[in-house]
């Protein structure tokens, strides 16, 4: 139970392919309540994947009903333990930042809908469907999981539209 | 450590930004923050840069020469202290498009309503886009909204230019997350 420093990059964690939890595994719950605490503790957080405190495995949490893009469409308190999306639609385009990549924002677009599958915090199997910011949420703390970060994913440079040539 | 902004432009063509950036790096200048683009047929680029040593114009010597040589003008200013730190401006980011058949004063009449009501421009792109016989403009600009404004707001606010000028205009907010 601590509020862990969230690293920042180049920390080479970051960027690294996280591990999947083997449940039953005794060490998981310190390390999902690490996570909340630290979630909690950076205040406007809504989440925070396992390699930001430094632990290089499948486990995040996301909690977007205190945020204003989330308040009304989210599932609470979500601990996902070696979750994957395993369908996705639609699709939405939002100014991401991340608190391992400080003072820089990007245009990401992600999948609007998602179907995701987990493991929660009791080692109970579960898949639920998201959408809207949870889904985003959701979507960029498992690209934590896999060493990816926004910047991976900006799809483009702030007012793209004329970049784009036609003929 | 003393900066300077670098403007540059000239001709569009392949190896500009090589050109510049490996006098840059020769000289031994670190390249902070740049936005380097194709406007028009010009490409141009301007960057905040810094150097251990440099103090003033004259640091550069003729470094620049060869672009200048090349057909590309050079404007180096020297910053003040402090110039190169990027304001913290709190707020929700907001996109406003306008577009319609080209006329004089587009631009202007935007941009004086987001002065005058303290709505600071981070970003404004135009482009002169359709037909040699029917020009459309289209402008395209980020600005960061001042607590207690609204997009509905800066929606009303333009209300008028919508018949004025004969544009169309939209008004959204961005959502922007720390995630």
């Amino acid at each position: 139970m601590a509020v862990c420093p969230i690293l920042l990059y180049p920390d080479p964690i970051l960027k690294q392919v996280a591990e999947p939890v083997v449940m039953p595994d005794e060490t998981v719950d310190a390390l999902v309540q690490d996570l909340i605490d630290t979630m909690l503790d950076a205040g406007h957080s809504v989440g925070v994947a396992a390699p930001q405190i430094g632990a290089s495995r499948r486990v995040v949490v996301v909690d977007v009903s205190n945020s204003k893009l989330g308040r009304d469409n989210n599932h609470g308190l979500l601990t996902m333990i070696n979750p994957e999306v395993i369908e996705k639609s639609g699709s939405m385009t939002m100014r991401e930042g991340c608190m391992s990549v400080p003072d820089y924002t990007g245009n990401v677009t992600r999948a609007e809908n998602i179907i995701v599958e987990f493991t929660d915090r009791s080692g109970q199997p579960q898949v639920i469907e998201c959408s809207g910011f949870e889904a985003i949420a959701i979507q960029h703390e498992i690209d934590h999981l896999d060493g990816l970060l926004f910047l991976d994913r900006v799809s483009s440079l702030k007012t793209d539209l004329f970049r784009r040539k036609k003929r | 450590m003393q900066h300077f902004a670098l403007t540059i432009i000239g001709r569009d063509r392949p190896g500009i930004v090589s050109q510049v950036t490996g006098i840059l790096f020769d000289l031994g200048c670190n390249i902070a923050d740049s936005s380097c683009s194709i406007l028009g047929g010009q490409f141009s680029m301007i960057l905040i840069l810094a150097h251990p040593d440099y103090v003033d114009r004259e640091s550069f010597g003729d470094a620049f020469l060869p672009l200048e040589e090349s057909g590309l003008s050079v404007f180096l200013r020297v910053l003040k202290p402090g110039g190169e730190i990027r304001p913290d401006i709190e707020g929700d980011l907001c996109m406003i498009s306008v577009y319609g058949s080209d006329k004089p004063g587009i631009v202007y009449r935007v941009a004086k309503i987001l002065g005058e009501k303290q709505v600071n421009i981070t970003d404004l792109n135009t482009k002169l886009v359709g037909s040699e016989e029917r020009p459309v403009y289209v402008l395209i600009l980020e600005a960061v909204l001042p607590e207690n404004i609204t997009e509905e707001d800066v929606d009303t606010w333009m209300s008028p230019l919508r018949s004025e000028l004969q544009v169309d205009i939209s008004v959204r907010t961005i959502p922007t997350a720390e995630l």
